[in-house]
This record gives structure tokens, C-alpha cells and sequence, in this order.
């Protein structure tokens, strides 16, 4: 789960041997793909690894389903889009928790953590509840906006306070409570019989209702953010010793800053718009996948991104059959695993200085 | 600042010969000021190619600032940091750090990086994004390890290595970079004096342009071809060390008595104490 701390890479990997990245890119999307076709087959209705794979090429134009409508609907409307979500959203957070863990110089960071994810529901919430904006405003607009003045404040605040590791996590501790407030504030207030499932679902993370729509945004955000993100990857190598080092590489560091944070908070908000404030999996994933793909972001981001999808597309399989019929939210798995993860990445950056 | 500042100005223009104008990295009468005071003063400074100019002066004397200034890190109130004789501000940051590279005082990383990783990092304004490591970058990284003398340890964790050790991967990184102008601030503070001298050594062996900053005043009067003396901003002594290094100029610049020999040609500085 955590870096090594001596183990020395293995030299020149970086460099050359494109034919076995080529082959660890195949067998990780492997992985993936294998692991949504095995986790859709897991649930109250029985389907086979078989059945999903020929309900999928059936919706897509091959051949024709032989499996009942209602077998074929439980594939197509209800399993497929929900473990596609999870497989977006964990790459999509584990994605902003590595590319802010750099450039912020710090281990700690992840959109939860810093009170993005919560300031996306708020702002999600406010459109969505108080009906801010009449309509001509979306949900995602509401959670971006809500992503952005959330992460601003985190900035402002850790950058007055003096900016070391623990001031941004204790802003960013700040921030979060505040926005987890508001949003509480505002369902309940609001008055609606729904409420008390709404503020679970925007506090905690769920991927019930997810639908294709949803995945489709996701998706196409998500796309857009790991190629602007691996645009940037030697940038971000870069600040490996500060922002004064990254600009004697020929960084410009405030343009940097700005589009690759602008680029997470506009992530962030499309994925907590989908399916609320799920925790940890951006503080956790990034460390797994650097002990496996060493520190250089050209193949860190990647890794990130492939890690954090099997890993969400399994803890929301868990999430949804632990307790069946009942469905834990996925926001609950994940701060159970987060958090004692947490705690050792805490530990370890206290023995290092 | 003392209007009675009895060091002699030295005329500002003695000391090595400067390069014809457009040539390499020149400050020009370079100003800047921070929370309201002045922090540098109308500094010039204008190395000789292949010299390692060395600065001085007390702490806040702005040596770190111009440092700064040089590398186009902050930009000048007033004033011109020419490259070539081109205006720093008209340069992009890429093309500045493949002149110039820069070693900081003290660097350190939560990321756990190897040796080589380290050094890797000077190619970063050599290459596109998305491009592959080229040969060339590949060639640079090599050559950089090999003259610092970390071949053995490239693939060394950099958080396993001492202070010495990793101000030695720092230059190894600045030579990868393939720099002309090399400048350092304060490299060898928290070194012992083993890899104090290592390293001064190196650095003042490479055949690029040096501008470093240094506390140590013998280390200074050792290894530098010129030296430029600060106080309050301004300069108020240049030349070769021999001219620059007396016993005058340290108790009015430093507030300390010293006796100043010459025991191999080049200044000796032994302190006495503090001036009354």
C-alpha cells in the first residue's frame, strides 16, 4: 500500500523498452475490463461472466442477447452503468489525489481531504435543492463552482497560516467541516421527505443511481483531465523539490498551478455531481500505484488511474453486497480502508523528517 | 545606509575583465525590494566566461536575491538581467533553464526518487511534453553522473544519502542541464568541511560561468576568481580576492576584527572578534 522507502528502482527503466510497457498497459486494462465483467455477475440475480458479455455485445450491434429482458436489463441499465461509474470515479479521484499530492509537495492530499470533494457537493446541493440559477444552471456547474471556492479557500487559508504539510490538511480539515456543514444545513432545511438519504449520498458517496448519462460525463471529463494532466507530467516531475526548483527547470509554476488545479476542481465536481463525496480512494491509490510504477508521472498517472478504477469497481461490489439487501454507501468503504491508510502515510512522512 | 563607509568603493569596474557587452549572463544595475525596503541596490555584475565569481557579505545582505534576480526567478524592480544580451523577461523559462542552471541551498523531496531520477530532472527543459528520453538526454545524464562521481550510485534512494551527498546529485542534475551559467546559493552550508572543499572543487573545475554564494570567507578567497562584496544591497567591494579581502573591509562589512595574511598568494582571513 505504500512506497518503499530504499528499494532502488530499476535502473534505465524509465528510458527505453517500450514493448514492455506496451504489455503492462494490456494486461492492466485487462484487469479492469475483467474485473467490471466479474463484478457485474456479482449480486441478488444470478448472471454469468457469459451473459454479461453477450448482453454488452448485443446493446453494441453483434449478435443478439439470449438471456431474458429482465437479466438483460439488470446488465444494461442497472449493473453495467453503476460498475463503468465506479470504474470512472476511482481513477477520476485517484487521478486529482497524485497530481495534487505533487504539486502541492504533499503526501496528505486528495480532494476529500482537502474539502474539494465537500465543496462540490455543497454547491451541487445548493443548485440542485434551492433550485439556484432556475435551471439554466446544472448540477456539475453548481459542484464546480462549489469545487473551486472550496479548494480557493484551502489555498488561501494554508498559504496564510504558512503553507507546510500539516497547515494545508488542517485547512483543508477546515474547509471540509464547513462545506459538510452546508450542505447538511441546506437538505434539511430544505424540508424535503428525501432528505435524510440526500445528505448520505452527497456527505458520503453512493453509486446507486448511477446511470449512462453520468458515466458518459464522467467519462469524457475524465479523459480530458489525464490528457492535460500526462501533458503535464515532466511539469510535475518537476516539483519534486519545490516551485522555486520546478521554475529553474523552465517551469512557468503559476500557469502550471492554475490550469492543473483548475483541471482536478473541474474533475472532482463532475464525478461528486455523479456520486457525492466518496473518500480516501485519491489519498490511497496515488502511494499504491508509486511503489508500483516508481515516481516519474508519464507512467505514475496511468497506473494511478487504472489502480483507483479496479480498486472502486471492487469496494462498490463489496459496498453493495456485505449487508444484502441492504447497501452500504461506498463512501463508508472507502473512509474505513482510507483512513487507517491515512494514518501510515502520516507516519511516514513524520519519520522522514 | 552609513554615509561614513570608509571601505574605499573600489571603482566597481576593476577585478576581472568583464565580458564585451551582450555576452553571457550580466545584471545591470538591478534593483529590488521586499515588504517595502530596499533589498538590492543598482547591483551590477557581469562574470567573465568560464569564472567562478564569488558573493559575499552578512546575511541579509540581498546575495540570495540577487541569485535570484540572475536565475529569473523573481524579475528586477529596476534594472536589466541581460542573457546574451537578451532581456531575461523577454525569454521563456524553458529556454533560460537550458542556459542556466541553479542549486539551491538546501533542496529536499517527499518523493522518493533514485540518484538517477534526480539528475534526470535537468533534461525536463530539453524535451517536449510527451517525447521519449532522447539519446542525447540519456548522453547528458551519464556524463553528468560520471563528472560528479555518482556513476556507482545511481540507482541509489536519494533520501538514504547525506547532506554532501545530495548537493553533489544537485550539481549533477545542474550539469545535466547542460547550463553555461551555473549559479549556487550557499552550497556548502550544513556540509563538513570534507565536502565543503569536495565540493567547491568540483564546482570551480567545471568549464561553465559560476556565480556562488558563500559565508565562508577562506573557502571564498580559495576558490573564487572574483569576489563581489554586498552590504545593504549595494556593492561595496569587487576584484580579484587579494584586493577584495582586507582587514578594513571585513570589520566594516562583517563587524568583525580579523588579521588578513597571505600565506600562498591568496588571502588568509583569521577572526579576532567581534568589533566593539
Amino acid at each position: 500500500m505504500t512506497a518503499p522507502t530504499t528499494v532502488p528502482t530499476v535502473s534505465g527503466a524509465g528510458a527505453a523498452r517500450p514493448a514492455r510497457r506496451v504489455l503492462f498497459a494490456v494486461a492492466g486494462l485487462a484487469l479492469l475490463c475483467g474485473s467490471v465483467a466479474v463484478a457485474i455477475t456479482i449480486g441478488p440475480a444470478a448472471i454469468r461472466v457469459g451473459d454479461v458479455w453477450s448482453v454488452v455485445m448485443a446493446h453494441l450491434g453483434w449478435g443478439t442477447a439470449d438471456v431474458s429482458p429482465v437479466r438483460d436489463g439488470i446488465v444494461w441499465e442497472l449493473r453495467l452503468p453503476r460498475t463503468l461509474l465506479a470504474a470512472v470515479c476511482g481513477a477520476g479521484l485517484a487521478v486529482c489525489g497524485a497530481v495534487m499530492q505533487s504539486l502541492l509537495r504533499n503526501p496528505l492530499a486528495d480532494p476529500f481531504v482537502l474539502g474539494v470533494s465537500s465543496g462540490a457537493s455543497t454547491g451541487a446541493v445548493v443548485v440542485v435543492v434551492l433550485g439556484v440559477g432556475g435551471g439554466a444552471v446544472s448540477l456539475s456547474a453548481g459542484a464546480f463552482v462549489g469545487a473551486v471556492l472550496s479548494f480557493g479557500l484551502v489555498l488561501l487559508l494554508s498559504q496564510t497560516l504558512g503553507g507546510s504539510t500539516d497547515r494545508v490538511v488542517l485547512s483543508g480539515v477546515a474547509a471540509m467541516q464547513l462545506f459538510s456543514a452546508l450542505t447538511s444545513f441546506v437538505v434539511m432545511t430544505s424540508g424535503d421527505a428525501e432528505t435524510t438519504r440526500g445528505v448520505l449520498f452527497w456527505l458520503l458517496g453512493s453509486l446507486g443511481g448511477a446511470g449512462w448519462t453520468d458515466v458518459w460525463i464522467c467519462l469524457s471529463v475524465l479523459v480530458l483531465a489525464l490528457v492535460v494532466c500526462l501533458g503535464h507530467a515532466r511539469t510535475l516531475d518537476a516539483f519534486a523539490f519545490g516551485q522555486d526548483a520546478a521554475a529553474a527547470l523552465g517551469v512557468s509554476v503559476a500557469r502550471t498551478r492554475i490550469v492543473l488545479l483548475c483541471v482536478t476542481a473541474l474533475l472532482t465536481a463532475a464525478l461528486v455531481a455523479a456520486a457525492g463525496a466518496i473518500g480516501f480512494v485519491g489519498l490511497v491509490l496515488p502511494h499504491a500505484a508509486r511503489a508500483l510504477a516508481g515516481p516519474g508521472h508519464a507512467r505514475l498517472l496511468p497506473v494511478t488511474a487504472l489502480a483507483g478504477a479496479v480498486f472502486l469497481v471492487w469496494v462498490d461490489t463489496l459496498a453493495r453486497t456485505v449487508l444484502d439487501p441492504q447497501e452500504v454507501p461506498v463512501g463508508v468503504v472507502t473512509s474505513l480502508i482510507g483512513v487507517p491508510a491515512f494514518v501510515l502515510v502520516l507516519y511516514r512522512t513524520r519519520r522522514t523528517r | 545606509m552609513t554615509p561614513d563607509l570608509r571601505v574605499p568603493p573600489q571603482s566597481p569596474d576593476t577585478g576581472a575583465a568583464p565580458p564585451p557587452a551582450g555576452e553571457g549572463l550580466r545584471a545591470e544595475r538591478v534593483s529590488r525590494s521586499a515588504d517595502g525596503r530596499l533589498v538590492l541596490d543598482g547591483v551590477s555584475l557581469a562574470p567573465a566566461p568560464g569564472s567562478t565569481v564569488g558573493l559575499l557579505g552578512p546575511n541579509g545582505s540581498g546575495k540570495s536575491t540577487l541569485l535570484r534576480l540572475l536565475a529569473g526567478v523573481l524579475a528586477p524592480a529596476s534594472g536589466v538581467v541581460t542573457l546574451d544580451g537578451d532581456p531575461l523577461a523577454g525569454l521563456s523559462r524553458r529556454d533560460v533553464a537550458r542556459r542556466l542552471a541553479v542549486v539551491e541551498q538546501q533542496a529536499d523531496t517527499q518523493v522518493d526518487l533514485t540518484v538517477r531520477d534526480v539528475v534526470r530532472l535537468g533534461r525536463i527543459p530539453h524535451r517536449r511534453a510527451w517525447a521519449p528520453a532522447s539519446a542525447r538526454d540519456e548522453e547528458a545524464v551519464r556524463e553528468a553522473l560520471e563528472r560528479t562521481g555518482l556513476t556507482g550510485r545511481a540507482g541509489q534512494s536519494w533520501h538514504t544519502l547525506s547532506g554532501g551527498e545530495r548537493q553533489r546529485v544537485q550539481i549533477a542534475r545542474a550539469l545535466a542541464q547542460e547550463p553555461r551559467e551555473l549559479l549556487l546559493d550557499e552550497p556548502t552550508n550544513h556540509l563538513d568541511i570534507q565536502h565543503q572543499l569536495d565540493l567547491l572543487h568540483l564546482v570551480t573545475n567545471l568549464s561553465v560561468t559560476t556565480v556562488i554564494a558563500l559565508h565562508d570567507l577562506n573557502l571564498a578567497a580559495g576558490y573564487c576568481d572574483e569576489l563581489v562584496v554586498l552590504r545593504e544591497g549595494r556593492v561595496v567591494a569587487r576584484g580579484a580576492p587579494r584586493e577584495v579581502l582586507t582587514e578594513e573591509l571585513i570589520a566594516e562589512v562583517y563587524r568583525v576584527r580579523a588579521t588578513v595574511t597571505h600565506p600562498d598568494g591568496r588571502p588568509h582571513v583569521r577572526f579576532l572578534g567581534t568589533v566593539g
